[in-house]
């Protein structure tokens, strides 16, 4: 079943589909094209395709028609950055915003060229100078690591740690300043006059002196051609400069999903394609024993059958997923059917198999009571528990959880003998490039990687294994492109989870209910992320003596960085525990933080007031309620513990509960750090809102549970998510602007919503829950 | 088997078992994409098309209960993204990811036919798709807008 596939096709199949977007391929340069055509293709058919237009820089195209084209090194899963990436670069260029046309840099032009090196350095005084370029995580790259921008070509093309914009900005910017004054050059060129005589403004350049105008259309072409004498003095515009950048802008992509048009992963066709459905084994370290392909062969559609290992963990970070079969077939829908008939043994660690969730949270009580990794010890907390006038002691826990994107994982792949192509909604097509190198032998340089969109994220592809799967398997194929996805079932195997956590909180307050002493033990298996979050280096809120360690154990469940990573639990054990000391100490939850923020003296406490005090006015703090309803605050932040990039946010709920035990977020006030400058200010409100639906139904409704070793929970019957109807009907945000630059706020805003509830339904109930979700629990009251 | 289908005005002979879910055979016979797969199991919504004027989930309905009615797709909504929903959510920028967005307006399109004004409690009982992007916020200020804007 060889099949001839030419790049000429797919490119006619997917623009028709796109619109008058580029989307989702790659057309190189000559000097970048290899020119041999690969054995697979007809002869005399083209594989590369010439742009018309040569590039400025590899960022940017400007066709004669004065379409600019941005090159896009991220992944747009509903985060907007299709259009803050070009937002950023567009600023810099000072183009017509109208005729910007995003599109996917290549991951393979990546593997080929380097930065270059005037691009490495970035100015100014880190997180805190207007002026410079921020504190992007540079390092090298560690292909089994979360951070560091390479200085390969298009850099970081990781979209995770909701730091695209932190990473980002700066080369971005610096790519669009380039191309401006390249264009201006080109301009002055093609008049002879200086350069500093011309202004570039709305894609038009001017000549004031003589009253010429040119646009950048016109002057592309010249500007491809000319170099920049001294690129090292090209500088960025700070925030104050902004013209583009910190207004609303709509989504450059929403017309598509409004009309069906996007181009997921799902919906790739290549001419000859099959497609695959898979079955790895539930429980995670498992393989398979074997499988009757014999009994479905003969099934409509069907053409083969290919066990696949457990995927290497050099390319899952370590992760140990299972093994599986693949079931290939002329439809999925036949695939699928056949799978699903399919007679199949598992072989199952029995180590594994014994494991369920009530043995896992013994391990974890457990661990919590033997020492731990002391991360913090000020002050002399054993002295402070002596002294004090009333000791409050808590343990919370939260459950695994799984990300479930809406787009189930899957991946097309093409494997020729000299060469790789995918197409794939991918969070990390560098390490993506790596696995299929590693995989199939071919070299990186040879690996294709056709980014779509993703039917959201939620944490790197949920470090699942999608994109392995899919290259084991067409590698068994090669000369036929696979269409590898999963079922909504596999999907939750395939991902990995949000570690199953505990804490334990105590506390020593003197006579007046102000804490003197405070002890923060936290609890996951050794391999979860994120946890330092929210009680490392110091304590947010003052305490003369405080201790934090971090306890572990190992669970054969492969954890990975899920929306909120560390803070989402850190921080409603933290902001619970600030509610239940309050209460303790018959003060108001709001001014007793408040309180607490101003006795310390972080960098930011005044900012961390500002969002209190705000939030607090916004939601009208204090003012009677009707009975069965109740406001609770909380403070959200990362990196508050030290000058730096840092995020604050303050929120108030509104919930009530029914005397039926219904709960129901009413209203949600939000005050959100600005920093310097937002790059698109309507992207985070849709982001803010977002993340209090997420964090919603982490805090009501979902957990995974374990049972027999393998994942319980694993469709949305079981898995639930909230609809509509309970999606609160106010939500209002409002911005303040602080002297840092932005950490991201992505992913861990809205955290609040969490001990926020859980401090309603105390107010309201008299009950304190403080389990996971809460819909768990009886909420009923009379 | 052979069969033939009606979708969005227009007949496909369709050559699929007639018990194939019509959300694969929307997908992958007809060859129109918009129309997602997610949960498989009648939960989320993102498979909702119109089927004889009512929105259903395409992926756990058998495409041999179509034969002989017509279907709506996403991409039957308009030619250009010019009807009011799509003018509406648009407004508002409502889409994150989009994943869901299809079957999201065509859920509430089967709404506004029906009560050309719905009320919010219209809107929490009869638009019940899931968005794991929460979306919610916006996609009922698009749909009152909508409902206004095809008042009209
Ligand atoms: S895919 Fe049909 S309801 Fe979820
Ligand atoms: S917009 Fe992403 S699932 Fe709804």
């Amino acid at each position: 079943m060889n099949t001839d596939v030419t790049r000429r096709e797919f490119l006619a199949t997917v623009a028709a589909a796109q619109g008058s977007f580029v989307l989702g391929f790659w057309m190189p340069v000559k000097a970048h094209a290899q020119t041999r055509t690969p054995a697979s293709a007809p002869a005399g058919t083209v594989w590369y395709e010439e742009p018309a237009t040569p590039e400025v820089n590899a960022w940017i195209v400007v066709a004669p028609d004065d379409t600019v084209t941005v090159r896009i090194a991220q992944t747009e899963l509903g985060q907007g950055v299709w259009t803050s990436n070009a937002m950023m670069v567009c600023e810099e260029l000072q183009c017509d915003w109208t005729k910007v046309r995003p599109q996917y840099a290549s991951a393979n032009r990546d593997a080929r060229e380097k930065a270059p090196a005037w691009t490495l350095a970035v100015p100014g005084n880190g997180a805190t100078d207007p002026k410079g370029g921020g504190v992007p995580t540079f390092g090298t790259r560690d292909r089994t690591g979360v951070a560091g921008i390479p200085d390969s070509l298009y850099r970081r093309m990781r979209t995770n740690a909701a730091s695209s914009v932190k990473d980002g900005r700066y080369y971005l910017q610096l790519a669009g300043a380039e191309a401006r004054e390249r264009l201006l050059l080109a301009a002055a060129d093609l008049w002879s006059v200086p350069v500093a005589e011309l202004t570039a403004r709305n894609s038009i350049i001017t000549h004031a002196r003589s009253g010429r105008t040119v646009t950048y259309g016109r002057v592309a072409h010249r500007a491809a051609q000319i170099p920049h004498p001294h690129p090292e003095t090209i500088a960025i515009k700070p925030p104050d400069q902004w013209t583009l950048m910190g207004t609303e802008q709509k989504n450059l992509d929403v017309p598509l999903k409004v009309t069906g048009q996007t181009v997921y992963g799902i919906d790739v066709r290549l001419p000859g394609m099959k497609w695959a459905a898979v079955k790895a084994c539930p429980v995670y370290g498992g393989d398979v024993a074997r499988f009757d392909f014999d009994a479905v062969r003969d099934m409509p559609g069907v053409r083969s059958a290919v066990q696949f290992p457990i995927p290497d963990p050099a390319l899952t970070r370590g992760r140990i997923f299972s093994g599986g079969v693949a079931v290939i077939a002329d439809s999925w829908y036949q695939a699928r059917t056949a799978i699903d008939r399919m007679p199949i043994e598992w072989d199952v660690p029995p180590e594994h198999a014994a494991v369920n969730t009530a043995m896992m949270r013994d391990g974890l009580l457990a661990a919590i009571d033997q020492p731990g990794q002391v991360r913090v010890n000020q002050g002399d907390v054993d002295a402070g528990f002596v002294r004090a006038a009333k000791i409050v002691e808590a343990t919370y826990s939260t459950p695994y959880l799984a990300r479930a994107r809406m787009e189930p994982g899957n991946a097309t792949v093409l494997v020729t003998d000299d060469r790789v192509d995918i197409w794939i909604g991918d969070q990390s097509p560098q390490e993506t490039r790596f696995s299929a190198s590693t995989i199939t032998g071919i070299p990186e340089q040879n690996v294709y990687i056709h980014l779509c969109h993703l039917g959201g994220g939620f944490g790197r592809n949920g470090n699942g294994p999608q994109a392995e799967h899919a290259i084991m398997i067409a590698n068994a194929h090669r000369g036929t492109p696979i269409h590898m996805l999963w079922t909504r079932e596999q999907d939750f195997i395939g991902t990995t989870y949000r570690a199953m956590g505990l804490a334990r909180l105590r506390a020593g307050l003197d006579a007046e209910g102000w804490p003197i002493a405070l002890d923060v033990r936290t609890c996951m298996q050794r391999d979860g992320f994120g946890p330092e979050a929210s009680f490392d280096v110091t304590s947010r809120y003052h305490v003369p003596s405080y201790r934090y360690s971090s306890h572990t154990t190992r669970f054969h469940v492969p954890v990975g960085t899920r929306r909120g990573v560390g803070q989402a639990a850190h921080e409603f054990y933290r902001e619970s525990f600030m509610d239940e000391l309050a209460r303790a100490a018959g003060r108001d939850p709001y001014l007793y933080r408040r309180e607490l923020l101003a006795r310390t003296n972080l960098p930011y406490k005044a900012d961390m007031i500002k969002a209190l005090d705000m939030a607090a006015e916004m939601s009208g703090w204090g003012t009677p309620l009707p009975r069965g309803t109740a406001r609770a605050i909380a403070l959200e932040e990362r990196g508050a513990e030290a000058e730096g990039l840092a995020t604050i946010s303050a929120m108030v709920h509104t919930v009530s509960v029914s005397r039926a035990g219904k709960v129901r977020l009413e209203r949600v006030d939000v005050a959100h750090d600005t920093g310097f400058g937002l790059v698109n200010p309507l992207s985070v409100k849709k982001q803010i809102e977002g993340q209090v639906v997420w964090f919603y139904n982490d805090a009501m409704h979902q957990a995974t549970t374990i049972a027999d070793g393998h994942v319980v929970e694993n469709n949305f019957d079981t898995f639930p998510l909230s609809r509509i109807g309970e999606n609160p009907p106010e939500i209002n945000i409002r911005f303040f602007s602080t002297g840092h630059w932005l950490m991201g706020m992505g992913h861990d805003r809205a955290t609040s919503v969490q001990a926020a509830i859980g401090d309603a339904i105390y107010q309201i109930t008299g009950k304190r829950f403080r389990d996971l979700p809460y819909g768990n629990h009886d909420l009923t009251w009379s | 088997m052979a069969f033939d289908l009606v979708v969005n005005g227009s007949t496909h002979r369709v050559d699929a078992d007639p018990q194939t879910p019509l959300l694969w055979v929307i997908r992958d016979h007809v060859g129109l994409t918009g129309t997602k797969f997610s949960c498989g199991i009648g939960q989320c919504g993102a498979c909702t098309v119109h089927l004889d004027g009512r929105a259903v989930r395409s992926c756990s309905i058998p495409a041999a209960t179509a034969i002989g009615k017509p279907v709506v797709t996403i991409e039957g909504v308009s030619p250009d993204g010019t009807h009011p929903i799509q003018l509406a959510w648009k407004e508002f920028d409502a889409p994150q990811c989009g994943y869901c967005q299809s079957g999201m307006i065509m859920s509430a399109l089967a709404l506004l036919r029906e009560r050309p004004h719905p009320t919010d409690a219209d809107i929490d009982a009869r638009v019940t798709n899931a968005c794991r992007c929460g979306t919610y916020y916006r996609v009922r200020k698009a749909i009152h807008l909508a409902a206004d804007l095809m008042g009209k």
